[in-house]
């Protein structure tokens, strides 16, 4: 072994930024079969079993085919539950083994390192969006009639559920914690908010409940962004929808800031 | 932030700034622990600084607050005369932490290339640095092997290489021998006098007291939080009256000072 000298570096401010959403994204494309595939698999065969198959016996939902009503819905889980649990498990997993310590000691800012560590969640959520997109409308013949409308709601729901699966990584204390948010939380209020069914159909009180929902707007956001029609005004969707992301971007930036739950 | 000093002929004359500055570092935990209280500790640039004390005196608290890895209760730290918790403290100190803390998803390169990112170089100065830190601490023939696979020692190494692949000026090693076999602890004295001689401070925690009175300008003495003693080796020897430095940790350290009386009841 020979010693090197120690010598000045005179680092890029934001380079420290790029390699962690470069490190984020490698994790990401390195584990492809879990993070990618697995999801677009899932999401395909939803559509294939409730569209093509049971489609045929449902009638239309607010003038379109079953199998094209759903598509969104089904895109719109599967990008905000691919953006949740990317950054939960990958938070946990650097908290857990320590790595994440390589990060803190390093010269980022703690906005650099919420932005890194929200790229890579961003990163798979858009390529299973895009494949499902991609696969998903010629099979259907879902039309993608908004497409401004859809770029703002998919940014604000990979933003939001990305900061919300770093909120759950850095609190979470075991894997089972962040599984049980996604399973008993994110995947009830998701089919709940109306990936299957308009929730103009439900009878009242149901149908007031369900715009108790904040996974409702999501849901609904991404269908006007798609079929161009929504159960409610487009504006109110990516209204809540904003502000929930706002909030849990907020709430994720406290937490890299003072340390809390990061750091003893 | 260079200090003034006043020379016997009255002339000032500017002074580096330390290595290290810690003035009133004060560490409670969540659940009550005092682990540092009101710590002063300065250590001059490029000296080889031993840390000395029991498990639970406050090593690696101390350690983990130099390098932002704890929230402070109270104090402040410097580091080249630069505040602690700047980038450009940050950008200065290289640590290799006791527990090998290493990214299961990067190989042995992937670990040197995103830890030179990470600390701000451009991808041809990390990969270049990297393969460097290789060839240094033999790794070549795990280059890409990732980092659950690689043997104990090979760990060490690798730590200690992605501490010192940004280049720090002051190298922070907690208990970086320990669990390695005798041939590689050798090897890493050689490697850590060898970069000491080149300018860099080394701050080193370790429990083999014949590793510190070695390598060692010198060493303080930490029991509860609070530095009890500090001096070179043969100064704490003379001071305490002691043979040995084993001696001299056993009469200054908490739980030490009960070992002494019970060695001194025993003789």
């Amino acid at each position: 072994m020979n010693p090197l000298p120690p010598v000045e570096v005179e680092p890029h401010p934001w380079r420290g930024l790029a390699w962690l959403t470069r490190r984020e994204c490698h994790r990401v494309l390195k584990l492809w079969k879990q993070t990618i595939l697995a999801p677009v698999i899932s999401s395909l065969l939803f559509i294939v079993v409730f569209g093509l198959s049971l489609g045929n016996s449902i009638s239309e939902v607010n003038g379109f085919d079953y199998s094209v009503f759903i598509v969104p819905g089904l895109i719109a889980m599967a990008m905000a539950q691919s953006a949740y649990s990317n950054n939960s498990s990958t938070i946990f997993q650097a908290r857990n083994d320590r790595y994440l310590d390589d990060i803190l000691s390093a010269p980022m800012s703690a906005r650099q390192v919420h932005l890194g560590y929200l790229a890579g969640g961003a990163m798979r959520s858009l390529i299973i969006g895009v494949v499902l997109t991609a696969l998903a409308l010629p099979l259907t013949g879902a039309p993608l009639e908004r497409p401004f409308e859809l770029i703002v709601a998919v940014f604000l729901t990979v933003a939001g559920f990305g900061a919300l699966g770093i909120i759950v990584g850095i609190y979470a204390q075991s894997w089972d914690n962040q599984s049980f948010i996604n399973n008993i939380v994110i995947l009830p209020l998701i089919f709940l908010g109306g990936v299957f069914y308009s929730v103009n159909r439900l009878g009242s009180p149901w149908e007031q409940i369900s715009h108790l929902n904040p996974l409702f707007y999501v849901v609904e956001a991404m269908r006007y962004g798609f079929l161009g029609a929504a159960d409610v005004s487009p504006w109110l969707s990516l209204g809540v929808v904003g502000a929930i992301t706002v909030a849990l971007l907020a709430w994720a930036q406290f937490l890299f800031s003072t340390g809390h739950r990061l750091k003893p | 932030m260079e200090q003034t000093v006043t020379s016997p002929t009255g002339e000032r004359a500017a002074r580096p700034p330390s290595a290290l500055s810690i003035r009133g570092l004060t560490k409670r935990y969540a659940d009550g622990t005092l682990a540092l209280e009101d710590l002063d500790l300065e250590i001059p640039a490029g000296s080889f600084f031993g840390l000395l004390g029991p498990n639970g005196a406050g090593k690696t608290t101390l350690i983990g607050a130099v390098c932002n890895l704890i929230r402070l209760s109270g104090g402040e730290i410097s580091v080249f005369g630069q505040p602690g918790n700047g980038m450009a403290a940050r950008r200065m100190i290289g640590i290799a932490e006791q527990e090998p803390n290493l990214d299961k998803f990067l190989t042995v390169y992937e670990t040197l290339l995103y830890h030179g990112g990470y600390y701000g170089m451009d991808g041809q100065e990390a990969s270049e640095r990297a393969e460097q830190m290789i060839d240094a601490f033999d790794l070549r023939a795990k280059r890409d092997v990732e980092a659950p696979k690689l043997s104990g020692g090979m760990r060490r190494r690798l730590l200690l290489a992605r501490a010192l692949l940004h280049r720090p000026r002051l190298v922070i090693l907690d208990e970086p021998t320990a669990g390695v076999d005798l041939e590689l602890r050798h090897e890493l004295w050689t490697y850590i006098r060898g970069l000491h001689q080149q300018g860099t401070t080394i701050l080193l925690t370790t429990h083999y007291l014949e590793e510190a009175e070695a390598l060692c300008d010198e060493i303080a003495l930490i029991s509860d939080g609070h530095i009890v003693a500090r001096d070179t080796a043969e100064g704490l020897k003379r001071t305490h009256g002691a043979d040995s430095l084993e001696q001299v940790y056993l009469k200054t350290v908490a739980g030490g000072r009960i070992a002494m009386d019970k060695l001194e009841e025993v003789e």
